[in-house]
C-alpha cells in the first residue's frame, strides 16, 4: 500500500482515451493498488493536450500534472503523440523559468493492456510529488522574497534601470 | 484660501508617517523600469521629479473591483426552492494619494461628471472618491516633458483643480497650499511650518514651468472638426495606420473611465467584477450577435479621440475629457500622438 | 546619392503597384521615430533610417490580407517576415521587401537610464545625433554621448543577420555580423542564476505592475490572432479580469507558449511594454530550448517547417523517462 499517511496532494492526470485511460482501467479491473491523489481528465488523444492546460493547472495551484498517451507508433490517430512529445518536452523545460519545479510535471506512455505499468507510473509519480510537497503558490510568495526581488537581490536581469 | 505652509525635504518622511498612521498612503515609487503608486512604508523612496508611469487612477477606480459576491443554495425547509444571497459592500478605505502630478488628480474631474451625476450615481465610485485625498506636486520647469500638453486642455503645471493640497518644489523642500477643506485638515501637522517666506519662490517655480510649455494651439474648434471628420474613412485610416490597437493609452489615461462587467462563478457561488475596459480593444463594442460596430482600429481610435475632444465636451460644458498628461503619447509602443490627430482634424475642417 | 536616397528612389518606383510601403519617420520628439505608411511620393520623403527605427514593421503585414504592400526591414524585422511566410500568414506575392544593412537600434530604456544617471529626464530631449558609433542626446540643456554598443537593444549585441535574410530590393553592401557581445543575454543569465522559488518571486514582483494592456501581444509580429486572442474570450475562458499577478503571468505563459518555435526574438513584446516588464526573457528561454532540442531558429528559411508542426519517429534530443 502506498504510504499516504499525510494528506492527499492535488495531482491532475491528462490521459488519452485509447491507451492510457484504458491502462488505468485495466489497473483498476486487476485491482492493482494505487495512490489516490491523482484526478484523471480523459482527452481524445495526447495530441489534444494544449501545453497551456498543464501550465494553467500548475500556475493555479495543482501540486503535480501527469500526462499519459499511447506509445509512439501506437497512436490511435497515428501521429498525435509524436506532436505531443515535442510540445510536452518543450513545456517541461519551460516550467522552471516560471518558478515551477520541473519535477511537478511528467509525461509518459501507457497502453491499454499495461495495467501494471500504470500502477508503477502513478505510484512513482505520486511519491515524487509527495517528496516535493505542496506546490508553492504565486499568490503566496513571501514578503521577504518579494523584498529581495524589489531590491534586485535575486540578480534581476538585464540593463533595465528605473528611469 | 489658507496660508501657505512649508515642509523641508527631511521632514517629509515624518509627515508621510503620520498620514500613514491614519490612512492608506499611496506614493509613486520606482518598480522595475516604471514608476507606480504603492502604499507608503517607512524607508521607501517616493519619486517626485518625474510623472509616474501609471497615474493614481486605481486609487479611486481600481483596475478590477468586486461589485458583489453571491451564494446560491436551497431552502432547507423547501428543497425545491432555490435561495440566493448577495453580499455587497461599497466601503472604501481612507486614502491619501501623495505626490501625483496635478494632471493625474485632475483626471477625476472628468470621472465626477459621469459617476456622481444625477442620472446614474455610482455608489462604489462615490464612496472611494470621498475617502480619497490628493496631495499633488506641481511641476518644476525641469519636469515638463515633451509629451506634456496640460495647457492645451485649459489646465497648467500648477493647476490645483482636482487636488486637495498642492505642493510646489522649492529650495530645500516644498510649499504646501490647501485647495479644499479636506486638504486643509492634512496641513494641520507639526511637520509643516509656515511658508509665507517661500511663497514668492513657489510662484516663480510655477511660472517657470508654465513658461516652458509655451503657447497652446487653439483647439476650440475640435468638437465640430472631429464630428465633421466622422465619416471620412481615409482620414481615420491615415491617423490610425500605425496604431497596434493595444490598451496602453486607455489604461494609463487618468480620464478614461470605461469599464466592463464580468461574472466569475465557482460552483454555487461567484463574484461580479467591474474592471477597466479599453475602447481600443475589439471586444469593447463586440455585440452578442457577433456584430461589431467598430470592427477596425480606425473606428476605435476615432472613438477615443472623438470622445475626449468632441463628444464629452459637447455634453459637459466644453470640458475636454483629457488632462494633457501625455501618457498615451509617451507610453504608446508606436508613438501615436493624440495632439497631432486633434490638430489634423482641426486643419482638415479648415480645409 | 546616399543610401537612404537610393532606398527612397526604389520605393517611389515600386509605389504605384502597392497599397502602401511601411517604414519609419520622425516622431513627436527627437528621441522617437514612429512607423510611417507611405502612400505618396511626399510620404516617401519622410522616410528615416538609423538607430531610432526600433519598431518592427512586420507586425502590420497580416492586417493587409489580399492587398499588396511593401515593407522596409532591418535584419531582425526580415526574420519576422520570413516566419510569417513560413506559416502562410502572408502571401509572398503580396509583399515587397526593402532592406538595408543595419548597425543596430537603441533600447530606449537604456537611454532613459543613461539620461537619468546624468540627472536629466528623457522626456526633455531636444536633439539626437548619431555617427554610427555614438548616439549624442541633448536634454535639459546638456548633451550626453552614449556609445551605441552600450545603449543598443540586447538583440543587436548578438545579431547574426544585420542584412535582410530575404529582400526584393536591397540597397547598400551587406555587412558582416559583429562578434556577439557578452552582455546580450544578461537577463536570461540572471534568471538562470536564480533558484526555482526565486524565479517565482521574480515574476510575481514584476507581473504585479502589469496593466493588462496587451501591448506585448499587439506589438508582436507573430501574434496574429489579435482581436480573437484566447486571453480575452469568455468561451474558452482562460483568464479572468482579476487584477492579480497570477492571471497576468498566465497571459505571459499563453503568449510565450504560442510563440514556441515561432519567435524570432525581435524583442517587441518587451520594448512595447509601458511598464517595462522583462517579458522577453521567457521567449529567450524558449528559443534556447528549441535550439537545444531541434537545432532550429525561426524566421531564417522561408521553406522550413516550424519544429512544433513536425516530428521525427525517433527524436534526437528528447530523452524519455523510464519508470
Amino acid at each position: 500500500m502506498p504510504v499516504l499517511t499525510g494528506k492527499e496532494l492535488r495531482i491532475v492526470g491528462f490521459l488519452c482515451n485509447w491507451c492510457s485511460y484504458g491502462g488505468a482501467d485495466t489497473a483498476g479491473v486487476g485491482r492493482f493498488g494505487q495512490p489516490t491523489d491523482l484526478r484523471i481528465i480523459r482527452v481524445p488523444c495526447s495530441g489534444r493536450i494544449d501545453p497551456l492546460f498543464i501550465a494553467k493547472t500548475l500556475i493555479n495551484g495543482a501540486d503535480g500534472v501527469l500526462v499519459s498517451g499511447c506509445h509512439p507508433r501506437d497512436c490511435h490517430y497515428a501521429e498525435g503523440n509524436f506532436y505531443a512529445r515535442r510540445r510536452l518536452e518543450v513545456l517541461k523545460r519551460f516550467l522552471p523559468i516560471l518558478g515551477i519545479d520541473p519535477g511537478r510535471f511528467d509525461y509518459t506512455w501507457v497502453s491499454a493492456s499495461e495495467g501494471q505499468r500504470w500502477q508503477k507510473v502513478v505510484t512513482v509519480f505520486t511519491e515524487q510529488i509527495h517528496a516535493l510537497g505542496p506546490a508553492p503558490r504565486f499568490d503566496a510568495v513571501s514578503a521577504d522574497m518579494l523584498a529581495k526581488a524589489a531590491a534586485g537581490a535575486l540578480g534581476q536581469g538585464g540593463n533595465r534601470v528605473a528611469a | 484660501m489658507a496660508a501657505v505652509k512649508y515642509i523641508a525635504s527631511d521632514k517629509l518622511p515624518d509627515w508621510l508617517k503620520s498620514l500613514a498612521a491614519k490612512s492608506r498612503v499611496l506614493v509613486p515609487v520606482a518598480e522595475g523600469g516604471g514608476v507606480v503608486f504603492r502604499p507608503y512604508a517607512p524607508g521607501c523612496r517616493p519619486v517626485f521629479d518625474s510623472d509616474a508611469t501609471a497615474p493614481p487612477k486605481g486609487a479611486v477606480f481600481p483596475a478590477c473591483q468586486e461589485l458583489f459576491r453571491y451564494e446560491q443554495g436551497k431552502d432547507p425547509e423547501d428543497p425545491g426552492k432555490p435561495t440566493l444571497k448577495l453580499i455587497a459592500s461599497t466601503e472604501a478605505e481612507p486614502t491619501v494619494v501623495f505626490g501625483a502630478k496635478p494632471c493625474g488628480a485632475r483626471g477625476f474631474l472628468i470621472f465626477d461628471r459621469v459617476y456622481i451625476g444625477k442620472k446614474f450615481p455610482d455608489p462604489y465610485y462615490i464612496a472611494a472618491r470621498e475617502a480619497t485625498v490628493f496631495v499633488t506636486m506641481a511641476c518644476a520647469a525641469a519636469n515638463v516633458e515633451n509629451t506634456c500638453f496640460c495647457h492645451w486642455v485649459g489646465s497648467g503645471p500648477a493647476d490645483g483643480s482636482g487636488s486637495d493640497v498642492l505642493l510646489t518644489p522649492v529650495a530645500g523642500g516644498y510649499t504646501a497650499e490647501a485647495v479644499t477643506d479636506k486638504g486643509a485638515a492634512l496641513l494641520e501637522d507639526p511637520a509643516l511650518a509656515d511658508g509665507a517666506a517661500k511663497a514668492d519662490e513657489a510662484a516663480a517655480v510655477k511660472a517657470a514651468a508654465r513658461e516652458v510649455l509655451g503657447e497652446a494651439p487653439d483647439i476650440a474648434a475640435s468638437p465640430a472638426a472631429l464630428l465633421a471628420a466622422f465619416d471620412d474613412a481615409d482620414f481615420w485610416r491615415d491617423q490610425s495606420d500605425k496604431c497596434v490597437s493595444c490598451g496602453a493609452c486607455t489604461y494609463l489615461c487618468p480620464t478614461c473611465y470605461c469599464f466592463t462587467i464580468t461574472d466569475e462563478p465557482k460552483g454555487m457561488s461567484g463574484r461580479r467584477m467591474r474592471s477597466w475596459d479599453a475602447c481600443m480593444h475589439f471586444q469593447f463594442t463586440l455585440e452578442a450577435s457577433g456584430h461589431n460596430p467598430r470592427p477596425t482600429k480606425a473606428h476605435r481610435l476615432k472613438n477615443r479621440v472623438g470622445h475626449k475632444f468632441s463628444y464629452y465636451p459637447t455634453l459637459h460644458d466644453g470640458l475636454v475629457a483629457c488632462c494633457g498628461c501625455g501618457r498615451c503619447i509617451k507610453s504608446c509602443p508606436v508613438s501615436v500622438d493624440i495632439r497631432e490627430i486633434v490638430q489634423n482634424a482641426v486643419a482638415r475642417a479648415k480645409g | 546619392m546616399s543610401r537612404l536616397e537610393e532606398l527612397k528612389t526604389r520605393i517611389k518606383e515600386a509605389l504605384p503597384g502597392l497599397e502602401c510601403v511601411i517604414g519609419w519617420q520622425k516622431g513627436y520628439d527627437p528621441l522617437h521615430n514612429t512607423p510611417l505608411f507611405m502612400r505618396t511620393d511626399a510620404d516617401v520623403d519622410k522616410l528615416e533610417w538609423g538607430p531610432l527605427n526600433v519598431h518592427n514593421p512586420a507586425v502590420y503585414l497580416p492586417t493587409f490580407t489580399g492587398k499588396k504592400v511593401g515593407v522596409v526591414v532591418k535584419g531582425c524585422d526580415s526574420r519576422s517576415v520570413v516566419e510569417l511566410l513560413q506559416e502562410n500568414l502572408i502571401n509572398r506575392d503580396n509583399v515587397v521587401i526593402f532592406g538595408m544593412p543595419c548597425t543596430g537600434v537603441i533600447d530606449l530604456s537604456k537611454v532613459k537610464a543613461r539620461l537619468a544617471g546624468a540627472g536629466v529626464s528623457a522626456g526633455t530631449v531636444t536633439a539626437v545625433t548619431d555617427d554610427g558609433k555614438t548616439v549624442s542626446v541633448t536634454a535639459g540643456g546638456q548633451t550626453t554621448a552614449m556609445p551605441l554598443a552600450e545603449v543598443r537593444a540586447d538583440k543587436c549585441g548578438r545579431c547574426q543577420f544585420p542584412n535582410a535574410v530575404l529582400a526584393d530590393a536591397y540597397v547598400g553592401d551587406p555587412i558582416a555580423p559583429a562578434a556577439p557581445a557578452a552582455a546580450a543575454d544578461a537577463d536570461l543569465a540572471a534568471l538562470d542564476a536564480m533558484s526555482v522559488p526565486e524565479r517565482m518571486a521574480f515574476w510575481r514582483y514584476h507581473m504585479e505592475r502589469c496593466i493588462r494592456c496587451y501591448a506585448c501581444r499587439n506589438a508582436c509580429p507573430m501574434c496574429v490572432c489579435r482581436d480573437h486572442c484566447i486571453a480575452q474570450s469568455r468561451e474558452p475562458h482562460w483568464l479572468t479580469q482579476d487584477d492579480t499577478a497570477t492571471e497576468k503571468l498566465m497571459f505571459q505563459v499563453v503568449h510565450a507558449l504560442h510563440l514556441a518555435g515561432r519567435c524570432t526574438e525581435c524583442g517587441e513584446c518587451q520594448r512595447a511594454c509601458p511598464m517595462d516588464i522583462p517579458v522577453l526573457a521567457l521567449k529567450k528561454h524558449l528559443n534556447r530550448t528549441i535550439r537545444d532540442l531541434f537545432d532550429y531558429q525561426a524566421g531564417v528559411d522561408p521553406q522550413a517547417i516550424p519544429p512544433l508542426l513536425q516530428f521525427k519517429l525517433e527524436e534526437d534530443n528528447i530523452k524519455e523517462r523510464s519508470w
